[in-house]
């Protein structure tokens, strides 16, 4: 749908201690998209679309924080689920990549252990809930630090609705439409374990039945909005419509990100994981219970040459989830006005001078007729 | 058979001239390869003419060829690392314009292209000094004062051209000159960096030093160059001596108020010249991260494609030189040339074709345009301000693209690469547009640029009798 009427809310937990969950409600004139983001355990965001504009989230909190939080999380009426999936980010991983050569069997390095986003602490969501922006941030670090690595560092997930379509301002400026929301990470001064070290993240998804997600590389030939990317990678749930993720394969190590600071970003294909071997988000098991096939893959930026989050100590990289059809970039008016004057001027010029010459030429063989 | 007719031609053409201007010193007494009015002897000018500009391509290019080493040695980011071109730019769009003017009014032909040899050969010592002395404004003042002998060395070069093979094979020794300069930018480009490992070897480390001796030993191709200025001006002298050939200069009075009685076709070839070479060379300069990105390339295979324009450009600009000679028709060779260079950058920029056929493509129509652009500026300029003219057409091509090429980062860092794509069709356009309009004015005043060979020689024969 074009616009969307989309609400923010912190849902709170009057009973025990603070735990962020963020419920974005984007209504239609004829469905109702949730985004139900929460810090508890690992980050985590389950998205539904139903067919009524009046579907409505339930909450239950005392089942949520329980050991078997199924049911706990609920969008009712029941029956007006039209599609319902969930990403997990579970671990942030980093990697040694001195004395690496593009030919390597493990191009990215040695392995340092990886940070597990269930053991982050978490600031509280309602201080950054920005409802003219339609955005909301959360921002944690690990809760035992004993390196104090991340001693002046943090890791971010900006979370962004949006009410109609557009693009933002900063690269890779992804067109963005009200059946959307954005997610943008950033990584800022944590110390890294090595002079070179490469970060990624391990995100998890939900199967459709056997199935793990498609995961495609589109290539285009306009990198307009992102200078020298031509590709943009995508993870779809299923035939579409259904849910999506789009992002553009590049990160930044500065702020704003520009091409000097840009980043390659590799997504390795998708794996079927166990469920015991990832850390798990109480309200994705709330949501869809506790028979779930998950599929894991890694997102990582950078390479062992080039720009890095050595330079500054930021990284920042950002994603699309949607539900629909995945928005299309089209060339930009301005590259075709400026095309069709290009190749409408000689044209014309071409045309007219031959007609002028033509017309010419025939009164010039008249006179000489005449002669 | 043609060739012979050529041949028979090109000494006909000699014979009423000498006979115009008085007996000449028995010129049957010597052998042909001494004899200024063979055809032997003009092989041999040409020979030097295409080695004169061989040494000022070969290091116009050394930066290129040692990007790396030279960011590496000399700590610069690639900012400072483009200085060392622009440097070279920026004295060239006041001084071709000059350099014209010196060589037809001050030193004359023969001395101007030694003293600009002098310039090139002190610049490329000066920027190596730089390097041995890690002084990298030291650098760039040796590009600057090679950039001073680099562009107006050029003019002299087309000068001389002009003055030994006007109506014989000027287009062939145009095509003959350009393929020399893309052989030095070639063997440049694959020979520094083994050069620079070599010495590397030799020396036990890398650094500034290895740089500049490398550099330092670039600049012998320069020597040689000022050697082939020394041995044309005697040549050159020698002939005027035997045939009274004169020096490619009238001896009327010129004024930089010249500039303003060029014709309307002249000011059009202008402005065909520059936004025809802003569209290739910042493209080529930015070309290798568009090929490893756009196209999925190695970086080996990115550097192979992008050198492919100068590399088909060597053996074909003699060839179409030829074309040109041989059927005449300039306008509509420059068209068809500027036509496929749309069509190329229009492949480039819309489809994910493989790029070898829009880069060769591009090489095909660069290696015409230069063999029938160039040679119409003699047809149109009276042969007295033929060096004022060239100057003026070099020194507004590299205003051209230093302007160019400082909007095209620009453009790549804010918008990418389809845009500036677009941007050089938007620039091809223009020089399409101005091809149009050329062949039109060309038309409407019954000018003599679109004449075929035929048509010239008959004019020359009318002239002549």
């Amino acid at each position: 749908e074009k616009t969307r009427q989309v609400s923010l809310e912190v849902i709170p937990n009057w009973l025990g201690p603070l735990q962020n969950l963020l419920h974005i409600r984007a209504v239609g004139t004829n469905s109702t998209l949730h985004y139900v983001w929460s810090s508890l355990g690992p980050l985590a965001v389950v998205m539904v679309a139903t067919n009524t504009p009046h579907s409505t989230l339930s909450v239950n909190w005392s089942l949520l924080l329980s050991p078997e939080p199924d049911g706990g999380l609920m969008v009712l009426p029941k029956d007006s689920i039209q599609f319902s999936s969930a990403l997990v980010f579970t671990r942030l991983l980093e990697f040694d990549s001195t004395n690496v050569s593009d030919t390597a069997a493990k191009p990215l390095g040695r392995p340092y252990p990886p940070y597990s986003l269930a053991d982050f602490s978490w600031n509280n969501i309602t201080d950054s809930l920005d409802p003219a922006t339609l955005s909301a941030t959360f921002q944690g670090h690990p809760m035992n630090d004993p390196t104090r690595t991340f001693a002046n560092g943090s890791l971010a997930f900006r979370v962004q609705a949006f009410s109609r379509s557009s693009r933002p301002a900063q690269p890779p400026r992804l067109l963005h439409t009200a059946d959307t929301c954005q997610l943008e990470v950033a990584l800022i001064g944590a110390s890294p374990r090595g002079n070179r070290s490469l970060f990624g993240l391990e995100v998890a998804t939900l199967g459709q039945g056997p199935d793990c997600p498609s995961m495609q590389e589109q290539h285009s030939i306009d990198d307009e909005y992102a200078p020298a990317v031509f590709q943009l990678d995508q993870l779809l749930w299923g035939s579409l419509p259904s849910g999506f993720a789009q992002w553009r394969p590049v990160a930044y190590s500065q702020k704003p990100g520009g091409r000097e600071s840009a980043l390659p970003c590799q997504a390795s294909p998708l794996h079927p994981a166990l469920a015991y071997s990832l850390p798990q988000s109480p309200i994705v098991r709330a949501f869809f219970g506790s028979q779930n096939n998950f599929c894991a893959f890694n997102l990582t930026f950078g390479a062992s040459t080039g720009p890095g989050y050595w330079d500054q100590h930021y990284l920042s990289w950002s994603m699309l989830l949607g539900v629909g059809f995945p928005p299309v970039d089209g060339l930009s008016p301005l590259v075709l006005g400026i095309m069709a004057v290009a190749l409408g001027a000689p044209g014309l010029m071409l045309l007219g001078g031959g007609l002028v010459l033509l017309l010419h030429h025939k009164k010039y063989s008249e006179y000489q007729s005449i002669n | 058979m043609e060739e012979e007719d050529e041949e028979a031609r090109a000494l006909l053409a000699g014979g009423p001239d000498e006979a115009d201007r008085g007996a000449p010193a028995a010129p049957g007494a010597l052998p042909a390869l001494c004899d200024p009015s063979r055809l032997a002897h003009r092989l041999l000018v040409l020979l030097l003419m295409c080695f004169l500009g061989f040494g000022s391509y070969f290091c116009y290019d050394n930066p290129a060829a040692l990007q790396t080493q030279v960011k590496r040695d000399m700590q610069v980011n690639t900012t400072k690392f483009m200085l060392l071109y622009a440097w070279y730019s920026w004295p060239n769009v006041v001084l071709c314009f000059f350099g014209g003017f010196l060589i037809d009014r001050v030193f004359g032909i023969r001395w101007g292209t030694i003293i600009f040899s002098c310039f090139v050969c002190i610049g490329q010592v000066v920027f190596a000094l730089g390097g041995i002395f890690n002084a990298f404004w030291l650098m760039e003042f040796g590009r600057f004062v090679f950039g001073i002998g680099g562009e107006s060395l050029a003019v002299a070069q087309n000068t001389y051209a002009v003055s030994w093979f006007k109506g014989k094979e000027l287009n062939l020794v145009f095509g003959l000159q350009l393929s020399m300069a893309r052989i030095g930018s070639t063997v440049n480009m694959n020979l520094m960096g083994w050069l620079y490992s070599k010495i590397e070897a030799l020396l036990g480390s890398a650094g500034h030093t290895t740089l500049g001796i490398t550099l330092m030993i670039g600049g012998i191709t320069c020597i040689l160059s000022l050697i082939c200025a020394l041995a044309l001006a005697y040549l050159d002298q020698r002939a005027e001596r035997i045939l009274h050939k004169e020096q490619g200069k009238t001896g009327e009075v010129i004024k930089l108020t010249d500039v303003k009685d060029f014709s309307l076709p002249l000011w059009l070839i202008f402005i065909i010249c520059v936004c025809y070479y802003v569209a290739v060379f910042p493209f080529i300069g930015l070309g290798k991260v568009f090929f490893t990105e756009k196209f999925g390339f190695s970086s080996q295979a990115a550097s192979a494609i992008n050198s492919v324009v100068y590399v088909i450009s060597a053996p074909m600009s003699p060839v179409f030189g030829l074309l040109v000679d041989k059927t005449g028709k300039n306008i509509i060779w420059v068209l068809c040339a500027v036509a496929a260079t749309l069509v190329s950058h229009m492949m480039l920029a819309f489809t994910m074709w493989n790029p070898w056929i829009a880069m060769c493509l591009l090489g095909l129509s660069y290696s015409l345009l230069a063999c029938a652009l160039w040679p119409m500026v003699a047809f149109v300029v009276p042969e007295h301000q033929l060096g004022t003219a060239y100057g003026f057409m070099q020194s507004i091509q590299n205003l051209g693209l230093a302007i160019i090429s400082i909007i095209a980062g620009m453009i790549l860092d804010s918008r990418g690469y389809l845009f500036l794509e677009v941007f050089f069709i938007a620039c091809v356009s223009l020089s399409l547009l101005s091809v149009v309009l050329l062949y039109l004015v060309n038309r409407a005043q019954g000018g003599n640029l679109n004449y075929s060979a035929r048509q010239r020689e008959e004019i020359k024969f009318s002239h002549t009798e």
